[in-house]
């Protein structure tokens, strides 16, 4: 049988290598179809269905989309992501760049800065968030109000102000993740070469020329990739929220996929609004990335 | 050594010469340390809080307990069964590493080296799917499982390795650097394109598995959501997945939860010191992550 079959292969070599090929790829195929590319589409159809636990029960149109976006929940959580992802872009976009550079100056202990930047990326996103959440503790032995008590700022409630809680939220989202990004700077950085400071340098050019002229015009275009990515990254932010504050206090950082969640598995086991704000979400996040490829076209037109 | 303390930034050896500039490196350093303190302060309070008993934890205003007694962590330990929980993480990694090199590796081996007809299609839908965000999908994921019958065991979150984007194009690009002469004369030598696989390829790619798989065990230990929902049975419970009851349903004292908290972080950490180089060099393709 088998030799039959090695025969077979010989004689057909064009084809066979083709097939071959292919049943190489098939369970890697069969793995992505089963759990990326189904159950995409999947969720679209699934948002337009009334289900029942996992049954789809009958078609109803767009109904689970108007039922899901009339309610101030929903209107409140698109808010707020908008909201996480302003502050996530404020505050995490130029941090990374700005520790590339300055470790990318140090001379000595370069590898230690870069371990210690690097640490709290490895670290469980879990275990970070309940770790933090002890230092923005209300109580008297919050780590925050320990440590702000010594220069006389009396004890605080942080998770409970509703205008604190997304930027809080999003530093310890910083905090895990600046580390990695701007090693992603520094490699790119790395590979500028220092002769052409030195040039400039010669030439007359101030340190911060140097830096406008030479170092961030050789990091603009991963810059931009980044910046994408961490768009789509923070806008399915919900698990920090979700651990952190529940979405309080009263829904002022609740966020879109947080709902999606509520949705699903709060309780209420309605799939069909779980994928119809689900499938919102992809929608936005796909726009934005349409917007910033044609400005990034544009862009490069003009060059 | 001299070239290792070389100038490679903005600032060369010429300006130190100003005085400016050598304050302004002295604040560069200064910068620097900061970081440093806040990176790491975190993790050492956290460790420091896990000697803290119950009472001097939600009381005490110090940052250093009252004393390190070990019991602390191992009263913990042994109440909550955290064993159990790192043995169910351990089975669950190990089978998530071993599927994430396996599947992916062959699915960019056929993308990246046997390009079969209709292989642009598939890169295509993969690198698309890089975009996708992951947790939107789910809800219908979760179902897809519940229907094959597959809820309560650790075989779809093994699986679910084998169907990562990323690490499927970090097959394809670093196979793509591979000499294809020796793939070639293995085919002439009458390999399959599956013993080519095994004996020719695998062996020259041990980087890219080593980066993949510090990944993918990392990933696989960090991951709470779908083995949330997946490994519904007690004890069936990762370390992660317990961590999450505890926070969501809070049937768990805050310093225990704070000594689960640092049990939970150790693998990583031990992983993160032996492979340091590896992840802080490999960084480039590290990132893409969000």
């Amino acid at each position: 049988m088998i030799y039959g079959l090695k025969k077979w292969f010989r004689t057909h070599a064009k084809a066979g290598e083709q097939i071959q090929a292919w049943m190489i790829m098939l369970p890697g195929l069969i793995l992505m179809t089963f759990f990326v590319w189904e159950p995409l589409f999947e969720s679209i159809r699934m948002s337009l269905y009334k289900t029942r636990n996992v049954e789809l029960v009958r078609f109803i149109g767009l109904d689970n989309y108007i039922s899901v976006m009339g309610k101030d929940d929903f209107i409140q959580a698109l808010i707020n992501t908008f909201s996480y992802t302003f502050w996530s872009l404020l505050l995490g976009f130029g941090l990374p760049i700005i520790l590339a550079m300055l470790i990318g100056e140090t001379t000595r202990g370069k590898g230690f800065f870069r371990t210690a930047v690097y640490l709290p990326n490895m670290l469980p996103g879990l275990a970070v968030i309940i770790l933090w959440s002890a230092f923005f503790s209300g109580e008297k032995s919050g780590v925050l109000n320990i440590l702000l008590s010594k220069v006389g700022i009396p004890q605080q409630s942080y998770l409970t102000r509703a205008e604190w809680v997304i930027p809080i939220i999003i530093v310890i989202a910083t905090w895990k993740g600046a580390g990695s990004t701007a090693l992603i700077y520094m490699a790119s950085m790395a590979s500028i070469s220092p002769d052409l400071y030195e040039a400039a340098a010669i030439d007359g050019a101030t340190i911060w020329q140097r830096i406008i002229h030479i170092t961030l015009p050789a990091i603009k275009k991963l810059a931009g990739t980044l910046l994408i990515l961490q768009i789509i990254s923070v806008f399915q932010i919900m698990y920090e929220p979700m651990v952190l504050t529940k979405g309080g206090p009263d829904n002022a950082s609740l966020s879109l996929m947080q709902l999606m969640w509520q949705y699903a598995f709060g309780g209420a086991m309605n799939y069909g609004k779980a994928s119809a704000v689900a499938v919102t979400v992809t929608l936005i996040l796909l726009v934005m990335t349409l917007i910033y490829s044609y400005l990034d076209r544009k862009e490069s037109d003009w060059d | 050594m001299a070239q290792k303390n070389q100038r490679t930034g903005v600032i060369r050896e010429y300006d130190m010469h100003s005085s400016s500039v050598r304050v302004g490196y002295g604040f560069i350093l200064f910068c620097c340390a900061i970081m440093v303190v806040v990176c790491i302060f975190p993790l050492l309070w956290v460790v420091f809080a896990g000697f803290k008993d119950l009472k001097q934890f939600v009381s005490s205003t110090s940052i250093l307990p009252e004393s390190f007694h070990l019991s602390t962590y191992l009263t913990t330990w042994n109440q909550l069964g955290i064993a159990k929980n790192y043995l169910n993480s351990l089975i669950s990694v190990i089978g998530s590493v071993a599927s994430a090199l396996l599947f992916n590796g062959l699915l960019g081996y056929g993308i990246g080296i046997l390009k079969p007809k209709g292989h642009k299609v598939v890169h295509k839908l993969v690198m698309l799917s890089l975009l996708m965000p992951a947790t939107i999908s789910i809800v219908p994921l979760f179902m897809n499982i519940q229907k094959v019958g597959l809820g309560n065991s650790f075989i779809p979150l093994w699986l679910s390795f084998g169907a990562n984007a990323m690490y499927v194009i970090l097959f394809v690009q670093f196979f793509a650097s591979l000499p294809f002469s020796i793939i070639e004369a293995s085919r002439m030598d009458g390999c399959t394109p599956l013993q080519t696989f095994f004996r020719i390829v695998l062996p020259l790619s041990k980087p890219i598995c080593s980066v993949v798989a510090i990944f993918a065990v990392n990933a696989a230990w960090s991951d709470f959501l779908l083995p949330y929902l997946v490994l519904r049975s007690g004890d069936m419970q990762t370390v992660m997945v317990r961590l999450f009851v505890f926070s969501t349903e809070q049937t768990v004292n805050v310093d225990d939860m704070m000594r689960s908290v640092v049990f939970s972080m150790v693998p990583p950490i031990i992983l993160f010191f032996i492979f340091q180089k590896q992840l802080t060099e490999n960084s480039v393709s590290v990132g893409v992550k969000g």
